[in-house]
């Protein structure tokens, strides 16, 4: 195997896709602006960001459907527009909005699937489609907007390829379909696998994911662990006083946001680590009331990377 | 390895195209039953030679008391070809603007095949089922000189299907070619068909009209029926020009096809 490159990049061999200012305009429009992103082997990346920030434009791209206008996307390696062919030999792809051929049935499509990517059997589509509860032999056209996504999913994991690259994978699962699908996402990182999932909903792929990229119009916008990220995860905080306290009292604690001070209340987000200080200012007066809650991922992602609301349609 | 693009291509296309097997089967018995009352009426020569000059050429009227002029006149003058050749257009335009406009090319995309065998196989789908649907009038002709007395001769009626095959796949990878490089239905379906109108017109009007003359050649109508396939047999020549046209199409449509996004 290769030698790192250089000090503190991963051995190529670990990197699964690389992406090196990776730019896509439509006409005028950019839709996705000099993105440097890594998948790892063995790792679940999920990308979020709102409708219309330029995920499945990404995709896509990783895909070779689509040219890069600026910059290169790479797998295992491999330019992801000039060898196309060859890199799709390791990649499940899920789109966005499957089609399927309406005439036929779940078992046609995973032989068409099955021989196009030479496999001997279809034993493995089989098991992921009984995992799911899918029915193989009903056609396409009278399966639910739930199955039909099923049944696409079935396609992208049956070859068992080293790279998923899954478009808003779980919408229109019910909760148990979900957690089969988490389980599968699970062996298939356990035996080395990696994965790419989209989504616009941060609960969806907080579960799976190892790192989280945050897409916002074009831009990455930030690339984080989940463990940092959830040791970020904000509090909010609502305390009430019997006796009059001031801003200054609350001056200078490290982490605070949004602290709003009146003659007998405060509130603020904090995260977990500036909690205990703050207690320990807040024993110094008589509290009436204390409210502590977790706020979701979502508004700690907002508030450090966010500012603006989403643009979502 | 096996072309599989264009084995499921077919497989997909196996309703559309028995029924337009079924079809031109029943177009072909049609004209079979009537040949022997026209047979026995010479006024319809007469008619047909007091047709004004412009209409004789366009419908490439021959005597109609023959069985040889009857099918030249009635069947393979206007029916036959237009049918070929919007079933190829249709076919050709299907293979990849179609897919796409279903947002379906990506199950055919993702998967370890190269935009140029998925391309070149879903035209060769194409060709192969314009030559069942040709297959199939020939056959029917040939049956028909069996039941219903409309003798032709053999080797120059499969002269005639070659020409007419040809004919259709022309403007079948036009179709394709266009397919491929816009991924527009609408524009690989009705450009051929306005090309293919001109080219009929051309061919048909060369001889009346002395600035068309030298075009003629270049309608693929000219070589596929300037000879009249079904009295002189195969035309090398036309069969050259017509095998090089599909090729400089398809060639160009792998070019185009290969440089484009594809939308999903």
């Amino acid at each position: 195997m290769r030698s790192p490159e250089t000090a503190g990049v991963m051995p190529d061999s670990d990197v699964v896709v690389r992406t090196d200012g990776l730019t896509k305009r439509f006409g005028r429009r950019a839709a996705l602006r000099d993105v440097h992103l890594e998948v790892r082997r063995g790792e679940v990346l999920g990308y979020l960001g709102p409708n219309g920030a330029g995920k499945t434009t990404t995709l896509r791209l990783l895909m070779g459907f689509i040219r890069p206008t600026g910059g290169s996307a790479r797998i295992h390696g491999r330019d992801t527009w000039r060898e196309a062919h060859h890199v799709h030999r390791q990649i499940g792809y899920l789109p966005g909005e499957p089609s399927l051929h309406d005439r036929l049935t779940g078992r046609d499509h995973v032989r068409f699937t099955s021989r196009l990517r030479a496999q001997r059997d279809d034993k493995r589509a089989v098991a992921i489609a009984e995992r799911l509860d899918l029915d193989l032999d009903r056609p396409a056209r009278t399966l639910s907007k739930g199955n039909r996504q099923k049944l696409a999913l079935v396609l992208a994991l049956m070859s068992d390829p080293q790279l998923l690259v899954l478009d808003e994978p779980t919408s229109g699962f019910d909760p148990l379909v979900q957690q089969e699908f988490q389980a599968l996402l699970r062996e298939h990182t356990a035996a080395g696998g990696s994965a790419l999932l989209s989504s616009h909903v941060l609960g969806e792929v907080q579960r799976t994911a190892d790192r989280i990229g945050v897409l916002r119009a074009g831009r990455l916008i930030a690339v984080e662990e989940m463990a940092v990220l959830r040791e970020r995860s904000l509090h909010r905080v609502r305390a009430r006083f019997d006796d009059p306290v001031t801003p200054a009292d609350f001056a200078r604690l490290p982490g605070l946001r949004d602290l709003t001070v009146t003659a007998s209340t405060l509130t603020c987000s904090a995260p977990a680590s500036a909690l205990d200080a703050l207690c320990r200012r807040m024993a110094e007066h008589r509290l009436a009331d204390l409210e502590c809650t977790e706020a979701d991922l979502e508004e700690t992602f907002l508030a450090y990377y966010g500012g603006e609301p989403s643009d979502a349609a | 390895m096996l072309p599989e693009v264009l084995r499921q291509t077919l497989v997909l296309q196996r309703r559309s195209l028995t029924t337009w097997v079924t079809a031109v089967i029943l177009l072909v018995a049609l004209y079979a039953s009537l040949w022997p009352s026209i047979r026995d009426q010479p006024s319809v020569t007469e008619l047909m030679d007091q047709m004004p000059e412009v209409l004789r050429s366009l419908l490439a009227a021959a005597d109609m008391s023959t069985p040889v002029g009857y099918v030249q006149t009635e069947l393979l003058g206007l029916t036959a070809p237009l049918l070929v050749i919007l079933f190829s257009v249709v076919m050709g335009a299907s293979g990849i603007a179609g897919e796409e406009d279903r947002r379906r090319i990506d199950l055919l995309l993702a998967n370890p095949v190269s935009r140029t065998r998925v391309l070149l196989e879903k035209v060769a789908a194409m060709i192969v089922s314009t030559l069942v649907l040709v297959s199939a009038v020939g056959l029917a002709l040939l049956a028909a000189g069996v039941l219903a007395g409309l003798d032709l001769p053999v080797g120059n009626v499969a002269a005639a299907m070659l020409h007419l095959w040809l004919l259709g796949i022309v403007f079948g990878t036009l179709a394709a070619a266009l397919g491929a490089a816009t991924g527009h239905v609408i524009i690989s379906r009705a450009v051929p068909g306005v090309v293919a109108l001109m080219a009929y017109l051309l061919n048909g009007l060369a001889p009346l009209v002395g600035w068309l003359a030298p075009l003629r050649k270049f309608s693929p109508f000219y070589q596929y029926s300037g000879h009249t396939p079904l009295v002189n047999g195969v035309s090398l020549a036309g069969v050259a020009v017509a095998v090089a046209t599909v090729l400089v199409l398809a060639a160009g449509a792998v070019v185009a096809f290969r440089r484009r996004d594809v939308a999903g």
